[in-house]
């Protein structure tokens, strides 16, 4: 019998839970649930849904195949396990965009041969490569004539009011968006927004409208038995959905624009027959057993395309520069690259945090590579946060039992950046105690120095 | 167009009526419940319009048939 365990985000809804059994998803549909679903597979929306993978396949399996796990459910499904679950706080904002698009479009396919969905949690969507794909099955029952729509607050504060920090006011919303897990409330971003940014009828609706709302709803509530009464008709509910969508999809960061970023990528303080060398080196490492990477401090996913045409099956890169993850996607995107770059700071990483303190996994708890990539990362981390060289290593030996890690000493220029407006406190930050960090953890399979400063690439495994 | 300048007045309105500020536990999902009442009754009143219209426009589009078309045989 393998070991079957509930997957610990999954306990809100008491319609089905999502069982993990090493490489398989299960998902079970309890009784109470098992009208509604058979009432949504019968439909051809359900079909289109699929067919467009905006969904994640399902296959209905053996209820055997969870044993005692999976008595009392009518259904047992199977969906593909995916190669990395991410958090809406984790997602850049055009991550966060098209999120809310692909739940919008869902939403609008599925009300097409009236199904709705039950909530609009931003949980229920993870990334395969840059493309959102939805993967809570339950979520779909039959649209009842007049109902209203009962995930908009949840959309408006999981969605949209994060988009909104970020295209109206300039502010990422992962580190709000992190500590709140739900998102950010609908009075604090009518708070925010300033009066004179109000003046349109999307942004008095769902923002300052709802907010006073919900603020007149504290001193009469006898509002709410009238509005009980009310019905919302379906073609008021469609065009709620499609303003709201033709509204985000217009959405840019405001503290940018666009052509700022096209010399992003190219400041870097060494020459082209370096970049050239260090590429190479990077090629040469990857080999048939590595097939997912996570390239740690990615920035617009250079050395990710490198290891993508070397022949690995993804990659999930990590960053903390807002700028460089948005090209990063981009770059995913129109390359059409197996990439999903993601926040995040490594001297901060994730927690596991939610109900229970499990209900949303730690950066490292969730799974693992079969190689990490980190390339100018450890100055940023040794000398720019002050984390002793020796742990550095540590935490990045630990993510992955083979890896690239890049040393850059002392008197190269991006080093000597973070040194020129402070003391220099740094006395084991040099190449003979990286070397002997990453010797006692590991075997230094390649080494090569790429830069007349004496950056030096180091492969390691363990 | 016009029902988009009833809602904002009605929200400048609105605005005007609740600017007391109060930290009180209530169902979260109220402020949305109320707003899209609010659509639904704007919607009502859409809805409503468009039907007299169409028969407006039914009404003067059989006399044009009477004048100028063949009445269509059954």
């Amino acid at each position: 019998m393998i070991d079957i365990r509930k997957d610990r985000g999954s306990f809100r809804d008491p319609r089905g839970s999502v069982y993990i059994a090493r490489d398989h998803v299960y998902r079970t549909v309890m009784p109470r649930a098992a009208t509604d679903f058979d009432a949504v597979r019968s439909t051809a929306a359900w079909e289109e849904l699929l067919r467009k993978q905006w969904v994640l396949p399902e296959d209905k399996v053996d209820p055997e195949v969870l044993g005692d796990t999976g008595k009392g459910a009518i259904y047992v499904l199977e969906h593909p396990k995916l190669p990395y679950i991410s958090y809406p706080y984790e997602w850049s904002f055009p991550l966060l965009k098209a999120a809310a698009l692909l739940h919008l479009d869902v939403h609008l396919l599925a009300l097409k041969d009236n199904v709705t969905l039950t909530d609009a949690s931003a949980y229920n969507i993870q990334f395969q490569g840059p493309n959102p794909v939805f993967i809570d099955h339950l979520s779909f029952r039959p649209y009842h004539q007049g109902e209203f729509w009962i995930g908009h607050r949840q959309f408006c504060e999981q969605f949209l009011n994060p988009l909104l920090l970020r295209s109206v006011l300039g502010v990422p919303a992962n580190n709000w968006y992190r500590g709140a897990q739900e998102g950010v409330d609908v009075s604090e971003i009518n708070r925010l927004i300033p009066w004179r940014k109000k003046l349109s009828w999307k942004m008095l609706s769902h923002v300052s409208l709802q907010a006073r709302f919900q603020q007149a709803s504290i001193d009469n509530s006898k509002k709410n038995n009238v509005i009980g009464k009310r019905k919302l008709p379906k073609e008021a509910f469609i065009q709620m959905l499609s303003s709201l969508r033709s509204w985000i999809l217009k959405m840019e960061p405001a503290d940018t624009g666009k052509t700022v970023w096209v010399d992003y990528a190219e400041t870097h303080s060494y020459t082209d027959q370096e970049v050239a060398v260090k590429k190479q080196f990077v090629h040469d490492f990857v080999h048939a057993g590595i097939r997912t990477v996570w390239d740690i401090g990615c920035n617009t996913g250079d050395y990710t395309k490198v290891v993508i045409r070397a022949g690995v099956d993804r990659v999930i890169g990590f960053d903390a520069d807002q700028k460089a993850l948005e090209l990063a996607y981009e770059r995913a995107c129109s390359n059409e690259l197996p990439f999903l770059p993601l926040f995040l700071d490594a001297a901060n990483p994730s927690p596991m945090q939610g109900w229970a303190e499990t209900e949303r996994m730690g950066f490292s708890d969730r799974s693992s590579p079969d190689a990490i990539i980190a390339l100018a990362l450890v100055h940023h981390l040794a000398i720019g946060r002050n984390i002793p060289l020796d742990q550095v290593v540590s935490w990045l030996v630990g993510l992955s039992r083979s890896g690239i890690i890049e040393f850059i000493p002392k008197n190269d220029a991006m080093v000597q950046k973070l040194l020129c407006l402070r003391e220099d406190v740094f006395d084991d930050y040099n190449e003979d105690y990286f070397l002997k960090s990453l010797q006692s953890r590991a075997r230094i399979t390649r080494t090569k120095v790429v830069s007349a400063s004496g950056r030096r690439l180091v492969c390691y495994e363990r | 167009m016009q029902n988009k300048l009833m809602v904002m007045i009605m929200a400048i309105i609105v605005n005007l009526l609740f600017i007391k500020s109060a930290y009180a536990y209530l169902d979260p999902g109220t402020g949305s419940i109320l707003l899209q009442g609010l659509i639904a009754a704007v919607a009502g009143v859409t809805i409503t319009g468009k039907l007299y219209w169409s028969r407006i426009k039914d009404m003067f589009s059989r006399k044009a048939k009477k004048h100028g078309e063949p009445p269509e045989k059954d």
